[in-house]
């Protein structure tokens, strides 16, 4: 489960960032993310649905422990971000749309060293190896340099690596950015099988076709703040506009939240 | 510890994979030297023999005098004799290439010389580096001819030539074979190694740290359960090692150059290298390992704060007059070995590997130069841990 309350977290900006961006004169920080609460229940998927710019990995990274909050907390399995970081993500799985690999190493020497990274023993370690590269028939390449892979199993790579310590939180961030359908559909697959087995699965996105493959719940985000957070079946009941993409839009022109 | 161990063979392996960091520890370490020497000495032994057998073109005025010097000079190998209107124009052939020298003789030569005086003789050259050779060559002529000359003179007088030699004198030269070549060896030897040291460091530093930056795996490595500390110190490792070993390998390379391809004598050979005895070998790299652990901190600490690999290698370049000029100023004679130049780094060392070779080091500033060098080391530690903490950083 992942408890989010009141999250805020504002960025210093450099002079370089104020003069390249256009920021005008006695700004000196942003707001990225302004006062955002939500739950992430296990069994579910929870969507966090915004524009660029949104603020949508900001949040991600926060929960992954990558970026501590300015102000507010977030609890992952009942663990605080901040006072328990190596918990955390001993039992989260981080997958981005830019995640990238060693290219220099082959696919068993990536997923041992995630692997020993997650201090897995060596009996687990292989029969969860076995068992994923079963699934994903990836013995072929084993032996191959990640680097002379195709972007499709370089993908299947990355998410061995995301799933191999089996985590119970995954969090995917615009998983599918720039993949093939093939490739989409994999990640689509593994966020499924992640909730059949239970885990708490987040994952942002701009692509209103996922958001209705996938979403349980949904929260919509514009500019650091949430416009709407409940479930997607709320959000689809209520529409004012005919199809989910010309909502998601009315949304985001509301100044104030929105939600039932 | 053992999670540190994981992240510095992976951080190891990953590094040798790439080329530009195996060329930079191996290959140009290793060949550097034997290149340098081997090209060097081919080509000033060829640059030699060519000025040596080349004919040069001389011209010479005897100005009324008896032409001894000209018959002396036809009987000398690789001259030729040219004929020459004036003086004038024989420094316009001088100046414009198109004749080597010419020997002038003064008026009076013969009438000064038969009385027992000294006879003047002008040599007019273009005297630069390049034609150093020809010089010599000349000057030796010159010098023969004198010699003949005073034999001459003493067979005149029905004396030997020896009797003008009033005294004789020998060099017993007392200073041990340290003390001569420590001064040269112990420059070279440090600043060598500080060289390679850092270049070695160079590119691992910023392939693990902007390279990983740019290449996107360094969020998903934080994303593992272990510290930033943990992860840090797996890349400063792999860092110290490849700068360590850079400088190893090119004493190797050294070793082979001056062993087996310049033209050093054997004995000189053996006695450069009776200097550099096990002990002092260790105690270099004793000394390099603190100055290492600063190299790493550094650049990885500039290379974290870059957002490319190539803008890492622009911040990182102009470190390296700030790392020559002290090692190469340590190397000049006369520098002196105090407490003030014990504590600037990198002159430290080279000043310090010199009091060693050459024996006689003070401890007190033996020990000032290690305190120093940690203390530098551990200053780049906290500069790279916090540089490395800095979410603009990693993320910037």
């Amino acid at each position: 489960m992942i408890e989010v309350n009141d999250l805020v977290k504002t960025f210093k900006l450099s002079r370089r960032q104020r003069r390249e961006e256009g920021w005008p004169e006695g700004v000196h920080e942003i707001r990225a993310v302004d006062g955002v609460t939500f739950s992430c229940m296990p069994g579910r998927i929870f969507t966090l649905l915004g524009p660029n710019g949104a603020g949508k990995t900001t949040i991600l990274r926060m929960i992954a422990t990558l970026m501590k909050p300015t102000s507010g907390s977030i609890s992952v399995c009942g663990f605080d971000t901040r006072k328990q970081p190596g918990e955390v993500r001993a039992r989260i799985g981080f997958l981005t749309g830019s995640t990238k690999l060693y290219d220099r190493l082959t696919v068993s020497e990536l997923i041992r060293y995630y692997a020993d990274l997650h201090g897995m023993d060596e009996e687990l370690y292989q029969e969860r190896r076995n068992e994923l590269f079963d699934l994903l028939d990836m013995n072929d390449c084993a032996g191959r340099r990640i680097g002379k892979l195709s972007s499709g199993m370089k993908q299947k790579v990355s998410i061995v690596r995301t799933v191999i310590h089996d985590p119970d939180v995954m969090i995917f961030d615009e998983p599918t950015t720039g993949l093939d359908v093939i490739t989409s559909r994999s990640i689509i697959d593994l966020i499924h099988r992640c909730t059949d087995r239970g885990r708490t699965v987040i994952f942002s996105t701009h692509i209103m076709s996922e958001v209705s493959r996938l979403a349980d719940d949904l929260a919509i985000l514009h500019r650091g703040r949430l416009l709407f957070n409940d479930t997607y079946e709320t959000f689809r009941r209520n529409m004012a506009e005919s199809s989910v993409e010309e909502e998601f839009v009315r949304v985001l022109g509301k100044e104030e939240p929105e939600w039932a | 510890m053992g999670i540190v161990l994981t992240v510095f063979r992976k951080e190891l392996k990953d590094s040798l994979r790439d080329r530009r960091t195996l060329f930079m520890l191996v290959v140009l370490p290793l060949l550097m030297f034997p290149l340098f020497i081997g090209l060097t000495s081919s080509f000033i032994a060829s640059h030699e023999a060519r000025a040596q057998q080349r004919t040069m073109s001389v011209a010479v005025f005897m100005q009324g005098n008896e032409p001894g010097f000209s018959d002396y000079l036809l009987e000398q190998e690789s001259v030729e004799l040219v004929e020459v209107e004036d003086r004038a124009r024989a420094e316009e052939l001088v100046r414009s290439d198109s004749l080597d020298a010419f020997v002038v003789f003064a008026e009076d030569f013969d009438e000064v010389v038969g009385q027992l005086g000294t006879g003047h003789v002008d040599l007019v050259m273009k005297v630069t580096e390049d034609n150093d050779i020809q010089r010599r060559r000349l000057q030796g002529v010159l010098t023969g001819y004198a010699e003949l000359l005073r034999e001459r003179r003493f067979r005149d007088m029905d004396m030997d030539v020896s009797v003008c030699q009033v005294l004789e004198f020998e060099t017993v030269n007392l200073a041990t074979v340290q003390e001569r070549f420590a001064e040269v060896a112990g420059g070279i030897l440090p600043y060598m190694f500080v060289i390679f040291c850092f270049m070695g460091a160079m590119y691992p530093a910023i392939d693990l740290a902007a390279g990983e930056k740019e290449r996107g795996t360094l969020e998903t490595l934080l994303t593992s359960p272990i510290g930033k500390m943990q992860i840090l110190a797996g890349k400063v490792g792999v860092v110290i090692l490849t700068g360590i070993t850079s400088a190893a390998i090119s004493f190797i390379g050294l070793y082979a150059g001056v062993r087996y391809i310049s033209s050093i004598p054997p004995e000189l050979f053996d006695m450069l290298m009776s200097i550099l005895r096990p002990g002092t070998v260790v105690f270099l790299i004793t000394l390099l390992f603190p100055l290492t652990v600063f190299f790493a901190s550094i650049l990885l600490s500039l290379s974290f704060t870059a957002r490319s690999y190539k803008e890492a290698q622009s911040k990182v370049g102009p470190l390296m007059p700030v790392i020559i000029v002290p090692a190469f100023i340590g190397m000049l004679p006369g520098i002196g070995f105090n407490a003030l130049t014990a504590v600037i780094p990198v002159l430290n060392v080279t000043l310090a590997t010199k009091q060693i070779l050459a024996g006689g080091a003070d401890p007190l500033l033996i020990g000032l130069v290690y305190l120093s060098l940690v203390v530098y080391a551990a200053l780049g530690l906290l500069i790279c841990a916090r540089t490395f903490s800095r979410e603009s950083v990693i993320f910037g």
